[in-house]
């Protein structure tokens, strides 16, 4: 469950929530914010924002535009923009995106690549 | 042409006096037409599709839930067939029981009904279909033992005792705010709610993270003991195909309506 006092996440903006009782196998993609505090088994993707709470277990790859992670993440991520992980988070897999933030007492076992030029918006060309 | 269908529950006696009341009040604001009586071994569909072949344009179902989810099914199928978009459906509610549809239409009770019908308030609304039936408000089923595949893309488990319900027109039972969740929006939801749960999610901002909400195109039910409940009322059995309904149906509504 997430803290009040931590980032502000409309509810309501939420496409999909998936409560602490539910387990979901598959592909997952949708096109909104997504609130995950169950279980995934398999692929997460969205153009939107992730919220991964301090309960939820992944084992999926993930390719989001933003996220912030406090639970446990089994697989490669990927993300298009700004990515915070918080003190309770366990990651098990690559991380590739723009920008990351690390609390202290975060875990991420594998590789961390940031600033990817392919997320970067493309530069204007000089006339 | 108003077609009154009359449920065979209010056959009963202790209903004559109000149906008497109905009546006049119908009488006193012109809106005479047809009663027709279901018997129990009368067909709700065949009834309705033969008054609108002979030029029926208004059904007004006078009852419960159920004659009301059976009117709003027989018009929509004929509605399908006949490619009729003209048909409106109106309600009298008969007594408080299982008419929690009426309330959320803003309909009330009995005479005050008639009012409504006289007002003809119309809205355009989207429905739920699983498989060949149609839903105004929610899709129900017990978590135990039903799996759900969405978008045949991914299935859910759901690990607690609960309730899967597909919402198109949230009730009072199901509190989601209009803005998530209503039938203008050409759109269903799916709720996941535990049995300890007391809030779903999309209420208010700081409500607790105990219940799971999707957005989906369409989804397959299954469960080979329980039955899916339309409408709190109508019980279909699975897999059933759950989808938004390329069908809208034209309701006469009250002013206090819920959404």
């Amino acid at each position: 469950m997430f803290n009040r006092d931590q980032k502000e996440f409309n509810i309501k903006e939420a496409e999909t929530i998936i409560g602490p009782s539910v387990k979901v196998k598959g592909n997952f993609h949708g096109q909104g914010n997504i609130i995950i505090e169950g279980q995934v088994e398999g692929s997460i993707k969205t153009d939107k924002y992730l919220l991964v709470g301090e309960k939820a277990e992944i084992t999926a790859s993930i390719e989001v535009g933003e996220a912030k992670i406090a639970g446990i993440v089994t697989g490669n991520i990927s993300v298009k923009g700004y990515l915070e992980i918080a003190a309770t988070a366990k990651i098990n897999g690559d991380i590739n995106a723009h920008e990351v933030s690390i609390e202290k007492g975060g875990v991420v076992n594998g590789k961390l690549t940031t600033g990817n030029e392919k997320s970067r918006k493309p530069a204007e060309e000089i006339k | 042409m108003y077609i009154y269908i009359y449920d065979s529950f209010v056959n009963q006696k202790k209903y004559d006096k109000t149906l008497a009341r109905v009546e006049t009040r119908i009488t006193d604001l012109g809106l005479n037409g047809k009663i027709v009586r279901i018997g129990v071994m009368t067909s709700v569909h065949d009834v309705i599709d033969s008054e609108i072949r002979k030029g029926a344009s208004t059904i007004v179902a006078v009852g419960n839930n159920s004659i009301f989810s059976q009117s709003l099914n027989s018009i929509v199928k004929h509605s399908l067939v006949n490619a009729n978009r003209n048909l409106s459906l109106g309600f009298i509610p008969i007594d408080n029981a299982n008419n929690e549809i009426a309330s959320l239409l803003g309909i009330g009770l009995e005479e005050d009904a008639c009012n409504i019908l006289s007002a003809r308030r119309i809205k355009t609304l989207d429905l739920g279909q699983a498989n060949n039936n149609y839903f105004l408000t929610t899709a129900k089923i017990e978590t135990d033992g039903t799996k759900v595949e969405i978008d045949e893309n991914y299935f859910i488990e759901i690990a607690e005792p609960g309730e899967i319900v597909v919402v198109n027109l949230p009730t009072n039972e199901v509190p989601i705010s209009a803005e998530v969740s209503n039938a203008e929006d050409n759109k269903l939801e799916l709720l996941v709610k535990s049995k300890s749960a007391k809030k779903i999610i999309p209420r208010k901002k700081s409500a607790e993270l105990n219940q799971s909400y999707f957005s989906f195109k369409s989804l397959n039910i299954i469960n080979q003991k329980k039955f899916l409940v339309l409408d709190n009322c109508l019980n279909v059995e699975t897999p059933a195909k759950v989808n938004i309904a390329k069908e809208k149906i034209n309701l006469i509504v009250g002013k206090s309506r819920g959404f």
